[in-house]
């Protein structure tokens, strides 16, 4: 068997730059995005919290938990859809109108008095399916009409917003039932409540799937090489309306948490969270050109751009300065990746 | 045992077992032909009356000059496009592909000019994309993959083809030009169970990575696979070929053992210096002129 022979002189060896037994070198650890990420979320807490010790409050703790839920649902789908080198623009608006749908549906039921627990159930049941339909839309715009991902969803986030408006004439919708605000402000642990809850285990869920499964590992092959995947037997477009159907989904999820928080439908709760979903996204190293992404650097992402707004307003400083400081992330993070894909190219020219 | 694992090619594909422990006799009669094939495109006549064979165990170069139909045949082969007349035969039965996913199922791979990989994902999970294994029991239910399954299974393969691989853990864009194009034949080879078409295998790479290219070839001709690789480079066709066919203008203008070949007289069959077999639409016309006389 002479062809088999594993590093002998004949056969091709990519034995590169060895990497150490773990496949990562202490200079890559520092670089990976979401070691960096850490390391500022860490800086970051403890410079509010000399500056001003309410930070590290569980009273402060738990508002930031309420920020960060609902751009974490949205960040979550955005996530698997940049990973497939997609974008979705429309979680946000998706966000209004199914919260704004949810609150019409309880305020429905509760005046017909139906049992609380059934109204509840329905009206978020009713928040998922509106957000799983604008998914579906957006999925079938993009796999079947061939639009791409940036003008589909440019479609229905405007269409999701004026319809929204259409639906309330602006104004915000309140009567659900009593329970709402109950179970939406009930804490445990002093920061957690029921809807934080659900959104902590969809989180864990769908890390679990992209990091672990084959869903995953098809999300990330769509991105890296859409040829590719489908040359592997991969049915692409299929796999792709799940991916914006799933976006779709976590957006009505996270219009049913924001309707929980405020106990009422506002039809403007969602504008320019898509962006702040995107920002979380981008600032947790996944790649707006597809392939690469992980849910631990999101879920910093996202954390780091909520919690700078609380701190921001605990050491003094005007809240719009968020925007520049949530820019100025973007700009490093992106920057760091392509360090990072500088330096990949380097060590492939070198082996 | 060949009969009963192509009676369920579906089964057998996901099977990487089934491809490694396959060091079994081929029939004469488990050859890959295209008969009669005619392709348009529009008016341009792509493929005209194309024949085209390869035996298992044979390394068949496609040579031609750019536009002589040699992507075309290609695609013919592995399904993505269907001829307008002509049929594939494979063991003798005449075959159908709809898609590349229907002849990737009959065991014929290919490997396109430079779009086989995932530079995101491992080398394993390239070896493994489209056919990944779950870990057993519940979470493999639930879609969870047995990465370290994979790995090993993807290692072993890729040095059966002779690739010895430090990790398979390692991403693909950590790896140079001449390492992507050797995983990626090793993949092709690795889950091929009757025919694997290289198109351009050797193109960008350096003298060494060519030869590494043209090695793993050769071991794919003895685990018994028919391999046709089409390329430009004619000292490498030469050098791994057991037999040549020259497509001149969509049509087959030589079809001969690589041992009668000079890389003088190939060079004159491609560029139609040497008429070893006229075409066609030269003796029609004094045909013409008798019947006139």
């Amino acid at each position: 068997m002479p062809m088999t022979s594993a590093g002998g002189a004949g056969s091709t060896t990519l034995t590169g730059p060895a990497p150490s037994k773990s496949g990562l070198s202490a200079r890559d650890l520092l670089l990976r995005q979401d070691i960096i990420l850490l390391g500022v979320f860490a800086v970051m807490v403890a410079f509010f919290t000399a500056m001003n010790s309410a930070f590290l409050t569980t009273f402060s703790i738990a508002n930031i938990l309420q920020d960060w839920a609902p751009v974490m649902l949205l960040a979550i789908g955005e996530t698997y859809v940049i990973i497939t080198a997609g974008i979705d623009l429309s979680v946000g608006s998706t966000l209004g109108l199914s919260g704004v749908v949810c609150a019409m549906t309880m305020r429905q039921m509760n005046s017909a008095n139906d049992d609380p627990a059934t109204t509840i159930a329905v009206g978020v049941l009713v928040a998922l399916a509106v957000g799983a339909l604008v998914g579906l839309i957006n999925g079938m715009l993009i796999t079947r009409a061939k639009l791409a991902p940036f003008v589909a969803t440019l479609a229905t986030l405007g269409a999701g917003a004026g319809f929204t408006l259409v639906l309330t004439d602006g104004v915000q919708i309140a009567g659900g039932p009593r329970e709402v605000i109950t179970l939406g402000n009930t804490t445990y642990l002093q920061v957690l409540t029921s809807p934080l809850i659900v959104v902590i285990a969809v989180l864990a869920v769908t890390w679990i799937v992209l990091a672990r499964t084959r869903f995953g590992r098809w999300t990330y092959s769509i991105g890296s090489n859409q040829f590719a995947a489908r040359g592997a037997g991969i049915n692409v477009q299929w796999h792709l309306l799940k991916v914006y159907v799933l976006s779709g989904l976590l957006a009505g999820l996270a219009g049913a948490f924001v309707y929980f928080r405020l106990g009422s439908g506002s039809p403007t709760s969602g504008q320019g969270q898509e962006l702040a979903a995107i920002a979380a996204t981008v600032i947790g190293g996944t790649s707006l050109f597809g392939g690469s992404g992980r849910m631990a650097g999101t879920l910093l992402g996202a954390l780091i751009t909520t919690s700078v707004l609380s701190g921001l307003i605990l050491i003094g400083v005007a809240p719009n300065w968020q925007q520049v400081v949530i820019g100025v992330l973007i700009a490093v993070a992106v920057g760091i990746q392509q360090i990072n894909v500088g330096r990949m190219r380097r060590v492939a020219r070198h082996v | 045992m060949w009969h009963a694992m192509s009676d369920a090619p579906v089964y057998e594909a996901r099977n990487i077992k089934t491809s490694a422990g396959r060091d079994v006799g081929h029939a004469m009669s488990d050859v890959y032909e295209a008969r009669h094939v005619n392709k348009s495109y529009g008016s341009v006549v792509a493929l005209e009356d194309v024949d085209f064979q390869v035996r298992p165990g044979e390394i068949v170069g496609l040579v031609g000059d750019n536009g002589a139909g040699k992507s075309t045949l290609v695609k013919v082969l592995s399904g993505v496009h269907q001829p307008d007349s002509g049929e594939l035969f494979l063991k003798g039965q005449s075959r159908t592909w709809r898609s590349p996913h229907d002849a990737l199922e009959a065991g014929i791979e290919t490997l396109y000019q430079d779009s086989g990989l995932c530079p995101d994902l491992t080398v394993e999970g390239n070896v493994f994309l489209g056919r990944e294994r779950f870990k057993p029991g519940l979470l493999g239910r639930l879609g969870f993959l047995d990465n370290r399954a994979m790995s090993k299974v993807a290692q072993e393969e890729l040095e059966k083809v002779g690739i010895g691989l430090a990790g398979v853990r390692r991403t693909v864009n950590q790896l140079s030009g001449g390492q992507r194009q050797a995983v990626a034949i090793g993949r092709a080879v690795a889950w091929a169970r009757k025919v694997i078409v290289l198109d351009e295998p050797t193109n960008h790479l350096g003298a060494r990575q060519s030869e590494e290219v043209l090695r793993v070839m050769r071991s794919a001709r003895t685990r018994g696979l028919g391999v046709v690789f089409i390329s430009h480079t004619l000292p490498h066709v030469l050098a791994v070929t057991d037999r040549i066919v020259v497509l001149r203008l969509g049509r087959v203008v030589a079809d001969e053992p690589t041992s009668s070949f000079t890389p003088d007289s190939l060079l004159k069959a491609i560029t139609g210096l040497l008429t070893s077999r006229p075409a066609g639409g030269e003796s029609g016309r004094p045909r013409t002129d008798q019947s006139s006389s």
